[in-house]
């Protein structure tokens, strides 16, 4: 009987060991995360519409089905990207995750405060490249940087009724995500 | 028999190790929980400091967070005394919301599904919804038509309600303490 105490506490204390490994690497490891739902929507470095969520489901889970939303996958590799995104008279956000799906920045119409929400997406070395003298440029830009070269960005819009819907989906489509020029 | 007791301690370890990460991580969104009554929401998984967790939690769902900075969902399952919330009773819910730009309420199964139904509605926006005169909101969810703001439940036995804030100062703070003033659930009666 002694004899398995000394199994049954180190089984313990591995799956302690266990159970915290496992929760670190999930978000490296799950098939289905995010990304991989999103990969199946949109092409890399341009943006595609998600459908809108119905009773059979949804691209990504939780969605709120009373938003409009388009998503950017990005690769950084080639150079920086510009995101053109037209704003509405309601709400309308963007929101940048890694690859990995840890939020990393957002911003709705207001904190931008112009009609047409223009984002430079850079990763660190592409910022550091950037001309430091140009001030007018540095003041004027809205400029993201990536912790990594992938990840995702989500564009969302509020559709404030029903019947606003392919409305604020027309003026969605106008949005833009690709190389810098 | 050294061999089986090595095997017994593997065994223990994978089975309770995965087993507690498969709880933590399928319900909720780990210990960065803010409760107000019966909402809960988890406002540091939006942000680039959210813990493992949520993380893992996230991942495994294969869903995005709200971010912060954009706005904060709070997520009901039961009402205000801690019944689960049944798609067949007719249950209301009324009182003030936390400040907000916009807000949207939804009415999804437990497993976060639309529910279909006849009059094709899953929800209210802040600026469709019919507000009292007192800038309280009062709306009536169950499975059956009823006068104003009528969310239909399409007879689901459990469902799930989530408001949405946008633009919302609330939870930026993110200590419980902090937890806003939130609407009243309440069933008023069941079949």
């Amino acid at each position: 009987m002694k004899r398995i105490v000394l199994p049954i506490l180190a089984g313990l204390v591995l799956d302690g060991i266990v159970h915290l490994v496992a929760v670190l690497i999930l978000p490296y490891f799950a098939e289905q995360d995010a990304y991989a739902r999103l990969s199946v929507v949109g092409s890399v470095n341009a943006v595609a519409q998600i459908d809108d969520p119905t009773a059979f489901g949804a691209v990504l889970p939780s969605a709120d089905p009373a938003f409009v939303a388009a998503v950017c996958i990005y690769d950084l590799a080639d150079g920086p990207l510009k995101v053109r995104v037209p704003t509405t008279d309601d709400y309308t956000s963007i929101s940048f995750y890694t690859r990995h799906g840890l939020p990393f920045y957002a911003i709705n119409d207001r904190s931008a405060g112009r009609r047409v929400i223009e984002l430079d997406l850079m990763n660190a070395k592409q910022k550091a490249a950037l001309p430091e003298n140009d001030e007018v440029t540095a003041a004027d830009r809205l400029i993201v940087e990536s912790p990594a070269d992938e990840g995702v960005v989500i564009i969302r819009t509020l559709v404030r009724e029903r019947g606003a819907r392919d409305e604020v989906r027309a003026r969605m489509d106008a949005a833009t995500c690709g190389a810098a020029t | 028999m050294r061999a089986l007791f090595f095997i017994l301690t593997l065994v223990i370890g994978a089975a309770v190790g995965l087993g507690l990460t498969w709880v933590t991580t399928v319900s909720g969104y780990g210990p960065g929980l803010v409760k107000a009554g019966p909402w809960k929401a988890w406002p540091k998984a939006g942000t680039e400091n959210a813990d493992p967790y949520a993380r893992a939690a996230l991942a495994r769902a294969g869903e995005l967070p709200l971010e912060l900075a954009d706005g904060l969902a709070f997520i009901a399952t039961t009402d205000d005394a801690g019944k689960a919330l049944d798609g067949r009773c007719d249950m209301r819910l009324s009182g003030t919301v936390p400040q907000a730009r916009f807000w949207t309420l939804t009415v999804t199964d437990a497993r976060g599904r639309l529910i279909d139904n006849a009059a094709d509605r899953s929800g209210f926006t802040s600026t469709e919804v019919v507000w009292n005169r007192d800038a309280t909101i009062d709306i009536p969810i169950g499975p059956r038509a009823r006068a104003g703001n009528w969310l239909p439940t399409g007879n689901r036995d459990r469902i799930q309600v989530t408001l949405r804030l946008y633009d919302t100062p609330v939870g930026l703070a993110s200590r419980t303490s902090d937890a806003p003033a939130m609407p009243r659930l309440v069933t008023e009666r069941c079949p």
